[in-house]
């Protein structure tokens, strides 16, 4: 089912994934964040939540109480029409975190790349990097735009478990691990900065817009 | 991990479906009552007494104050569910009483629970006479011989026939390395061609290809988001019956439509809704 270029595809029995394109962009990638505040003002009945992401959003509906047919004509409909009311993105913050680099996959990387260890860090830290969305756990932010010369594939196999504040690099993005989760990224070095906090309101530090830097500490 | 099983213990012993209950997992242990309870058990079998009568699953129990039950062992599947008539009562975190264990927060103190712990009941208002509904095999979802619905997922294209004829027709084994977050599977490795992608949201029932071909299918706990391509969606309906797969048990996966997967999952919540009507209907009677 489609509508213009966006096409709907089901993602099981309660969500919706629409995709917006196949190349990453800024652009496209702003676009799918206006959508998706676009749809959340809209107040689609049995709407749950919406979830950007880089060439799509996914949409969590009740579908005990509608089909998937339905609330994919719905949505694709909503899609094309920006709706009033969005609110506004909030200012964006900048951050700066502060990092160990001895991280167990820093060797590894350094090889990958036929850099020295120590330039590995400086491209790391070399930049502002842009908080592109939020997703996989709580509080994980994906950043963006890693140094070309530090792009790696994802680990073959994720590992059972990467540590809370491990510091982390995959394809052109890098992120830093708010839990003991599964993670199939090259960990580069550690932080105590807490990524999430239930306690605090919000409680994840980090919004999609934001800048973060990384700093080197000892 | 077993939802289903969940909401039906709860309507067993007179809860709303969403009342928090107890995931007890592979092995054996006991809860004494301190006060006079309701409950019921559900989902794994198990080797089960309440002051050294049997407790059978998916029947309203009367406990008296001082009652221990006992679970001496697990004897098939993976998750056993205790709901207790008023629910288990915890501080909410972020509008949920369950355990949230990679954040450690949630439930009780975000962690699993462990001997000498003390767990407050919710009150039973309802005066409720209190046991012997027992609720009919058919109402519940057939476990056995692990058949897994699935729906193509959003990168079923991606796979070529080959990766969908051995997807579908080879027997899958749950490795050891499974838990709450997704169970990985031991079998045949799917040719996956995508590699890297762009990361999208997932859900729970997602079954993941990753660069060395053997699926995972994401859980309870899964991540939301992520890049591994996605070759199918295990039907919501079906994620019990995958959830209360143990490590060496085998499953085998079949393909449905979306409107196939999205009856079966109305079936399911029909089949509660009875299940709630005859045990209200069987407390009255006996009043």
């Amino acid at each position: 089912m489609s509508s213009s270029s966006l096409r709907a595809h089901p993602l099981g029995d309660s969500a919706v994934t629409i995709a917006f394109g196949s190349e990453r962009s800024a652009a496209l990638l702003a676009r799918i964040h206006a959508t998706a505040r676009s749809l959340e003002a809209a107040r689609i009945p049995y709407v749950e939540d919406v979830v950007p992401a880089y060439l799509a959003l996914t949409v969590f509906y009740d579908s005990l109480h509608t089909t998937y047919d339905e609330i994919a004509k719905t949505l694709l409909d909503a899609c094309d029409r920006p709706a009033r009311g969005a609110r506004d993105t909030a200012p964006p913050r900048q951050h700066v975190i502060p990092v160990h680099y001895d991280g167990m996959d820093l060797d590894a990387v350094a090889a990958a790349t036929g850099l020295s260890v120590s330039d590995v860090i400086n491209r790391h830290t070399g930049r502002a990097y842009t908080v592109d969305l939020l997703g996989f756990v709580p509080g994980f932010a994906y950043l963006s735009e890693l140094d070309r010369s530090l792009q790696l594939p994802r680990r073959p196999e994720p590992r059972p478990r990467v540590a809370a504040g491990s510091v982390a690099i995959a394809a052109a993005q890098t992120a830093v691990y708010p839990l003991d989760t599964p993670g199939g990224w090259h960990i580069i070095g550690r932080t105590e900065t807490m990524l999430f906090d239930p306690g605090r309101e919000p409680p994840a530090l980090l919004r999609a817009g934001d800048t973060v830097r990384f700093e080197r500490v000892a | 991990m077993d939802s289903f099983t969940l909401r039906a213990a709860n309507a067993v012993s007179g809860n709303h479906f969403d009342a928090a209950g107890l995931e007890w997992a592979l092995g054996g242990g006991s809860i004494r009552f301190e006060a006079d309870a309701v409950f019921s058990l559900g989902g794994a079998k198990a080797h089960a007494t309440l002051g050294g009568e049997v407790a059978a699953p998916c029947t309203t129990i009367y406990a008296k104050a001082g009652d221990e039950l006992t679970i001496e062992q697990i004897t098939s599947g993976r998750f056993l569910y205790v709901a207790i008539r008023g629910g288990i009562e915890v501080p909410p975190a972020l509008g949920s009483k369950s355990t949230y264990l990679p954040g450690r927060f949630g439930g009780y103190q975000g962690r699993t629970l462990k001997t000498g712990d003390s767990l407050l009941v919710g009150v039973d208002s309802s005066h409720l006479p209190t046991d012997g509904f027992h609720c009919a095999a058919e109402l519940l979802p057939r476990y056995e011989p692990g058949i897994v619905h699935i729906t193509r997922g959003t990168q079923a294209d991606l796979f070529d026939e080959s990766a969908w004829r051995t997807l579908t027709e080879s027997e899958y084994r749950i490795a050891a390395a499974s838990d709450r977050t997704g169970y990985r599977l031991e079998g045949p490795a799917l040719a996956n061609p995508a590699g890297t992608l762009p990361s999208e949201a997932s859900c729970p029932g997602s079954i993941q290809i990753p660069g060395d071909g053997l699926p995972i299918v994401l859980m309870a706990d899964a991540p939301t988001v992520g890049g591994y391509p996605k070759i199918g969606v295990v039907a919501e309906a079906d994620l019990p019956i995958i959830a209360q797969r143990s490590p060496g048990d085998s499953i085998r996966f079949e393909l449905i439509t979306i409107e196939q997967s999205q009856r079966a999952l109305r079936r399911r919540a029909a089949d509660l809704q009875t299940i709630s009507q005859l045990a209200l209907r069987s407390s009255s009677r006996a009043s």
